[in-house]
């Protein structure tokens, strides 16, 4: 296990350190003359390693302030989207995905899973706050102007009223990436034939799944955490474009159209960092699941 | 269910996705024709008029007829997405699997690079590519977006094959290396190439419709359904016609290349 452990933090370095170069590259941008040909661009390009090695980020060529105050500054309200819609995820997904992942269900849930992975989440974005408007006559932040701010910890029923939704789009995407990859892991388990054998071995099917089943399906969710975190990010730029809230999502659609490349490169790094990191606890946290004589 | 009787559900499901998919290359080919009005025709109804017998998808803002807009946002979607989908499919099930039998260390170097870019989510990527150069290469953005996830699990085939026992006997026979890649290749396409094709539509239509819905897709007028339903967000909580039905063409578009895509259980595109 500790080896196994060693090699995912190794695979994990050199992500982050990947992602960082890219950054890198990409805030390089914003250096005068990093244009003017390839050896100009490289040598902007060390510049500006160098000052991420000093964790010098650089300056936003709009508003002036220091980058890393930029991202500290959006990125908690992206992350409250993610955790939040990470909990939405995991109570609807695991239910959902157990309960059409197994058995006679999975296939006949498969043509409906299909059609629900087809709608794209700005869709379900738009789909939940018409029926929040419509149904629940709840007020719904759609108009485009001013971003605004985000209480993540509602202290009223008004409060609540405005988070949910943009929880429930981004919680709904991450449902989804969930009970997807727990009927991953449900049809690759079907397939293994220990499973006959352990049945013949005179365990009920009840023994087979609660014993050995369902560590598995859990170890293939847990391998799927770095995807999941993907569709949570993807859905919670998506979200706060629909619910006009300032997020780093939002910060970096923004930065992109403004070429504030100063800006892009922090919130990137942030938003691998993040996916790299739960792809790494995901596996490891997966291996002893997945393989229970696993020494520590 | 048998094991017998879910394949052919599976494969019945992907004949109806490639039913789907020629009756809407048949409407984006006829879209012109279709269509009542041209593409942005504006005033053909009254004002944000909901769907009757006169206007079946009803009118938006403009007085636009929003079953002739929607056709012609379907095409406009559709013909973007085909060079992303010919993208997606070079730059990554393609440019995968041949870089999986590159030497090692240059083909883990490159497995590793294309892996970071396969942690950032394809939309953001995709708006970066373009930022990065411009509003008209919208379609090979989102193409190249969805190309890391390919190239992966091409990289992944191709790792594999080349483990496989015929490698090892090619091999062992003094097959040459490239030889292999080549029969490997023939192999690899000629049986999933309609498959990963389907797959990458799906793909890059959700990007190229979400880049257009953030206004970084699709330039107006020249609408696509993502850039439609963008205009929508001011007014689709009166007049929900004005987002639903470019919605529901998206959503079939998408649906009809998944099952053509024939994706296994809890496979994303």
């Amino acid at each position: 296990m500790l080896r196994f452990v060693s090699r995912e933090a190794g695979r994990l370095a050199l992500g982050l350190l990947g992602s960082g170069l890219l950054a890198a590259a990409i805030s390089a941008l914003a250096l005068p003359h990093a244009g003017d040909g390839l050896i100009a661009f490289l040598i902007a390009w060390g510049r500006t390693l160098d000052a991420f090695g000093h964790l010098n980020f650089g300056h936003s060529s709009i508003s002036g302030g220091a980058a890393l105050d930029e991202l500290a500054a959006h990125l908690p309200l992206t992350m409250g989207l993610v955790a939040e819609g990470f909990a939405v995820a995991l109570i609807v997904g695991i239910p959902v995905g157990f309960l059409f992942g197994a058995g006679p269900a999975r296939r006949a849930a498969a043509p409906l899973i299909q059609i629900v992975s087809a709608a794209p989440i700005f869709c379900a974005g738009l789909a939940l706050a018409y029926a929040a408007a419509n149904l629940l006559h709840w007020p719904v932040p759609t108009d485009n102007g001013i971003k605004t701010g985000l209480s993540l910890w509602p202290h009223s029923a008004a409060e609540f009223e405005t988070l949910l939704l943009p929880v429930l789009t981004v919680g709904l995407a991450g449902a989804a990436a969930t009970q997807m990859a727990l009927r991953r892991a449900g049809s690759d388990g079907a397939r293994e034939p220990w499973r006959a054998q352990l049945r013949r071995m005179g365990l009920s099917a009840w023994e087979v799944e609660g014993v050995y089943g369902v560590p598995q399906i859990l170890a293939g969710l847990l391998a799927s955490l770095g995807e999941v975190m993907l569709a949570l990010l993807s859905a919670a730029a998506v979200a706060e474009w629909v619910f006009s809230y300032a997020g780093a999502a939002d910060l970096f659609v923004k930065s992109v159209a403004l070429r504030d490349w100063a800006i892009v490169a922090p919130v990137l790094l942030s938003f691998a960092g993040l996916t790299l990191i739960a792809d790494f606890i995901g596996r490891c946290a997966a291996r002893p699941l997945a393989d229970p004589g696993t020494p520590p | 269910m048998t094991r017998s009787s879910t394949q052919s559900l599976h494969a019945m499901l992907q004949v109806a996705g490639w039913i789907g998919l020629g009756l809407i290359a048949v409407a984006v080919s006829l879209s012109d024709f279709l269509a009542s009005a041209p593409a942005d025709a504006t005033g053909i109804g009254p004002l944000l008029a909901p769907p009757s017998t006169l206007l079946h998808f009803g009118s938006d803002i403009l007085g636009r007829d929003m079953l002739s807009e929607t056709l012609h946002g379907l095409s406009a979607t559709v013909r973007s997405a085909l060079p992303a989908t010919l993208v997606t499919l070079v730059a990554g099930a393609l440019f995968g699997f041949v870089a999986a039998r590159l030497p090692r260390a240059l083909a883990l170097s490159l497995r590793g690079f294309i892996g970071i870019l396969a942690s950032l989510p394809a939309l953001l990527l995709a708006v970066l590519v373009i930022g990065l150069s411009a509003r008209g290469w919208a379609a090979v953005a989102a193409g190249l977006s969805a190309a890391p996830f390919a190239f992966v699990r091409a990289f992944e085939r191709a790792r594999l094959q080349e483990r496989a026992t015929h490698s090892e006997y090619a091999r062992a026979t003094g097959i040459s290396g490239a030889t292999l890649l080549r029969r490997d290749l023939v192999y690899e396409f000629s049986d999933t190439i309609l498959s990963a094709a389907a797959r990458a539509l799906a793909a890059v239509s959700i990007v190229l419709s979400t880049v257009s819905f953030l206004g970084f897709g699709a330039v107006p007028p020249h609408r696509d359904l993502g850039l439609m339903i963008a205009a929508s967000k001011l007014y689709f909580l009166h007049a929900w016609w004005t987002a639903a039905f470019p919605a529901a063409a998206l959503t079939i578009l998408i649906l009809f290349a998944r099952l053509a895509a024939g994706l296994d259980e809890g496979e994303r595109a």
